[in-house]
């Protein structure tokens, strides 16, 4: 979500709403003997239309669960969530008039501010997440795909390690379905010929430092490999000290680093980017249900 | 006057022999064996090779193969100089020869190796050439390998004089000397009928059988070349041929109801039916998903289900009267049964370019079919008496629904049918082969039988691809009605069979019939003007990266704008929710610059995905979108040849009616391609409509990329 030019007719909706909403409220502020308060006919006025926009921009969950309704594009509803959405507090604030006087209307207002707050926040996130992920993680992949392409990086850099090394004896096996074990892996003939001293060094970084990095990065941020300079260091050190028979395999070795850096961090920003929502969305509802509550009790007694 | 018979020596012995006997075959008689390469008993003999040289006692050694005995005459065939000159003949032709050639690592039985290895050769002591003469695979049966040629000429008499098909001849001159099949055509194109004469008589690996995968059949019974030489429609075919392959063709009994082929397998076998009739037919059809609802009023729910044919009859569908497939008939659409009998020959397709069977056929009476390899079919489909019954049978019984498939012809008279007939000719060609070429005189219109030819158009820019043609598609209209000259040019994607109508033909037709001249004018404009357009579009799109992609091609991508898009996946569960549950993208694929170009139907407008479909349920709607028909039969053709994976085979469970019971029906899953539709019945693809974030978009490729690369150049 960007705030391009297509959010303009909405702002200004909202500002003329807020506009005529302010105009509306200064003079009823001023006159009114008691201040404004929400019972009034204009205090009543604007928690009707507070809600009303509440409830509009809570439609657009609903509207999600059912993609191919004819009932407006989802772009126009999301543009009339963020703005009404937006709109609401004002309303709200104008209903009350400023106040929190009850449990469960100081607790409503802290809801619709918490909401709103998450919802800007998640707004920013939406505009600016998305531009990084593209930048840093060009190797992005869906994200419910990252444990089986892990699980097909490993598999490679066993076969790779093998293929250069021989049998990797003492391997740890990845835990995720669908990679080789070792001792698959140690079926395979070995394809390159260099001195048992080079093998050796390279066996030993792999099994000792990339292959735990590959199986649990989560746990290893502090390894070297979880790092692109330092990384991209390591292996020019490694290039110096091993044969050019090897260089190939540990080109192959860095890049299949390089992706399982790019997956570690299309992870998290995906998780950045939606995470907002855990609090947005139940808040929201909690907000809905508990104006309607606020509504009945107020209007019935 | 010659005397009746002569006496002469050979090597000490006197012999006698009718006059006009040469020494070769003097010596023959008498049991001396004199080496020869070049000569056979039932050819004229040439002395060519001079290998069988002996010595008369003149200045020079003779060639005894075309030297006539003569009274007294005394010759001897092991003499040291006879003996040297032939061990250097041998070793000069054994320097410019692969050793071991094909025929010897087959059969171990090269004449040329087997003299120089009695002669005691190992290595010549002459150098090689540098250059290969090559080699050419296009025949199905024979292979040719130029560089173990020794240009004896046994196989040109065998051609011109034994079999007197005169394909086989000789071309170029010294070093670049060899054997060449009519006007220097590839031996698959050539007039060849693959007889095989010049196989048995060439005495080296230069031409050899064609071992195939699989040679013999393992089911039936094999038909001995007894029993096929018996039949009238393997008569004309060499013995010798169905000798060499013998297990190629067997003979299969079907008791009624029996199977036997069934719709999507996969196979390398034609059939011939020799006595009993099948029934060719296609299993249920799956319905295309028909989302309804929404179009007409902006609160209405939309809901998608499977829709038949009958019920949703999509743009072009009511024309489109039947299903074509790979046998002599073509199927109506709404009832897709036909009869197969004696002399119909079926799988050609499959046999030939290895297609998937394109229906199910079911012995309807005792059946007695032959079933055949390619290289038995190949070798029939040269041969004048079959070729000649297999047109027979076009024109009497599938002439009338081939044409009248093609929706422009429908208005056709059973009268002028009648009146074709005997005029069109069925022509053959190979993969690769031109059929008509651009800027030739048009002096035909060609509708396509078998096979898929790809229509192209020369610019001084490289070769634009127009259209790829399959069954019921026809060509050449646009320069019979235009200026008399071929626009494009029209070659065999596989292996191709169409029907030739000639120009005169053509005009009648014109004359007679306004409605047909009308619509096939308007489709000749249409074309025109697509292709004009195309031109147009391709000249200005700035080749950029991009083109490598394969984006050029396309005519609708949906993009994703990376730094727009959530990664929420409204768009895929969208696209699922208007497709009965299965979606028809995968936010994933290409990216350029901050595009995502994902994997969804790119309508391109060089659709691989069409070519090969045995039964034509894929095609292209309104020019744009491509659909599959709802008689798609699961083979999986079109997805392996998208380039770009958007074409998935989803499982759809459907009640069949079972073909081993007949009368009852059972649940099975059957497989259907599905490739994005575009959701053309609605304003807006649904995967765009559903994207809360602006980030999906359905773009034309060239004005997107186009303005994209035209803004970074002026940056």
């Amino acid at each position: 979500m960007l705030f391009d030019q297509k959010q303009r007719p909405w702002v200004i909706a909202a500002a003329l709403i807020l506009i005529v909403a302010t105009a509306v409220y200064i003079p009823y502020a001023i006159l009114s003997p008691q201040g404004p308060r929400g019972g009034s006919a204009i205090g009543l006025a604007f928690g009707i239309a507070g809600f009303a926009l509440m409830i509009f921009a809570g439609l657009l969950g609903a509207r999600k669960k059912v993609p191919v309704w004819r009932i407006g594009r989802a772009q126009t509803w999301m543009r009339g969530h963020l703005w009404l959405g937006l709109v609401a507090l004002p309303i709200i604030l104008f209903h009350a008039g400023f106040h929190m006087r009850g449990t469960l209307t100081c607790v409503l207002m802290i809801l619709l501010f918490t909401v709103i707050a998450s919802g800007m926040f998640g707004a920013l996130l939406q505009a600016y997440i998305p531009r990084r992920m593209t930048i840093e993680v060009p190797m992005e992949t869906i994200y419910e795909q990252i444990d089986h392409i892990r699980a097909q990086l490993r598999e490679e850099a066993d076969q790779l390690a093998t293929a250069a090394c021989g049998t990797l004896q003492g391997a740890p096996s990845a835990p995720v379905a669908g990679a080789n074990t070792a001792a698959t892996a140690s079926a395979v003939e070995i394809g390159v010929e260099v001195s048992e001293e080079a093998r050796s060094q390279l066996r030993e970084f792999y099994l000792r430092r990339m292959r735990p990095f590959l199986n649990a990065p989560a746990a290893h941020r502090s390894s070297p490999l979880a790092d692109a300079p330092q990384a991209a260091g390591l292996f020019e050190e490694l290039r110096l000290r091993m044969p050019p028979e090897l260089h190939d395999t540990l080109k192959d070795f860095e890049s299949i680093c390089e992706e399982e850096r790019q997956l570690t961090r299309q992870a998290k920003l995906h998780r950045v980017l939606h995470a907002w929502l855990l609090v947005h969305v139940p808040l929201s509802y909690a907000l809905l249900a508990l104006a309607a509550v606020h509504a009945i009790v107020a209007l019935r007694f | 006057m010659t005397p009746a018979s002569i006496s002469l020596t050979i090597d000490g012995r006197q012999v006698s022999v009718a006059s006009g006997t040469t020494v070769f075959d003097a010596a023959r008689l008498n049991g001396i064996r004199i080496p020869a390469l070049c000569h056979q008993q039932n050819e004229v003999p040439v002395g060519v090779c001079r290998v069988c040289v002996v010595d008369v006692g003149g200045r020079v050694l003779t060639a005894s193969c075309v030297r006539p005995a003569e009274e007294g005459m005394n010759v001897s065939t092991t003499s040291a100089k006879v003996t040297r000159a032939r061990r250097t003949l041998v070793e000069l032709l054994m320097s410019d020869h692969p050793s071991p050639c094909a025929r010897q690592q087959q059969s171990g039985d090269c004449e040329l190796e087997i003299l120089a290895r009695a002669e005691g050769i190992e290595t010549p002591r002459f150098a090689r050439r540098d250059s290969s003469r090559g080699r050419d695979d296009s025949s199905v049966a024979i292979a040719v390998d130029h560089d173990a040629c020794i240009l004896c000429d046994r196989c040109i008499r065998g051609c011109d004089e034994i079999r007197h098909n005169d394909v086989l001849g000789r071309m170029g001159k010294g070093y670049r000397a060899g054997i060449t099949f009519d006007a220097n055509q590839p031996m698959g194109d050539s007039s060849c009928v693959s007889c095989g004469e010049c196989m048995i008589s060439c005495p080296t690996g230069a031409l050899t059988n064609k071992f195939h995968v699989g040679t013999a059949l393992h089911v039936g019974e094999p038909a001995s070349p007894e029993l096929l030489k018996g039949l009238p429609v393997f008569s004309g075919v060499s013995g010798t041929f169905l000798e060499l392959n013998r297990g190629s063709v067997v003979t299969r009994h079907f008791r009624p109801g029996e199977i036997i082929c069934r719709e999507g397998e996969y196979g390398s076998t034609a059939f011939y039916i020799l006595e009993g009739r099948a029934q060719v037919s296609i299993n249920t059809q799956i319905g295309h998903v028909k989302t309804e609802g929404g179009a007409r009023g902006f609160f209405s729910k939309l809901s998608s289900r499977l829709a038949r044919g009958a019920e949703d009859h999509r743009d072009e569908e009511t024309d489109r009267r039947t299903i074509p497939i790979d046998a002599p008939a073509d199927l109506p659409l709404t009832k897709p049964v036909a009869e197969l009998g004696p002399s119909d020959l079926f799988g050609e397709m499959t046999c030939m370019s290895f297609y998937p069977r394109s229906a199910t056929v079911q012995a309807v009476t005792e059946c007695t079919v032959l079933e055949m390899l390619r290289n038995v079919l190949d070798i029939l489909q040269r041969n004048k008496n079959f070729r000649g019954q297999i047109e027979e049978n076009y024109r009497r019984r599938a002439l009338d629904s081939h044409l009248r498939s093609v929706p422009v012809f429908a208005q056709l008279t059973p009268a002028f049918i009648d009146h074709l007939r005997d005029k069109v000719e069925l022509l053959r060609y190979s993969p690769g082969q031109v059929i008509c070429r651009q800027g030739e005189a048009a002096d035909s219109f060609y509708l396509v039988r078998i096979g898929f030819v790809k229509v192209s158009q020369t610019h001084p820019g490289g070769e634009m691809i127009l259209a790829y043609l399959g069954r019921g598609g026809y060509f050449g209209e646009v320069g019979l009605l235009g200026g008399g000259v071929r626009t494009a040019t029209c070659a065999a994607l596989d292996h191709v069979e169409v029907v030739r109508i000639a120009a005169e033909d053509f005009r009648l037709m014109m004359d007679q019939f306004p409605e047909v001249h009308r619509s096939l004018e308007a489709v000749a404009l249409g074309r025109q003007q697509e292709n004009r357009d195309r031109l147009a579009l391709v000249e200005s799109t700035p080749l950029q990266d991009f083109l490598a992609q394969g984006l050029m091609e396309a005519q609708s991508l949906l993009i994703l704008d990376l730094e727009r898009c959530t990664r929420c996946d409204a768009c895929v569960r969208a696209c699922a929710d208007a497709h009965d549950g299965v979606t028809r993208l995968i936010r994933e694929g290409l990216r350029f610059d901050k595009y995502l170009v994902a994997t969804s139907c790119r309508q391109c407008r060089d659709p691989l995905c069409m070519v090969g479909c045995p039964v034509g349920s894929i095609r292209r709607r309104n020019s744009l979108e491509v659909i599959i028909e709802d008689w798609c039969i699961g083979c999986g053709q079109c997805a392996n040849n998208c380039p770009y994976g958007n074409i998935n085979m989803h499982p759809f469970t459907v009640n069949l009616v079972d073909p081993e019971s007949p009368g009852r029906t059972r649940a099975v899953v059957k497989q259907k391609a599905t490739s994005c539709d575009l959701c053309t019945d609605h304003v807006e693809p649904s995967c765009v409509y559903a994207c809360p974030h602006d980030a999906a978009h359905r773009v034309d490729p060239r004005k997107f990329f186009g303005q994209l690369l035209a803004r970074s150049k002026g940056d």
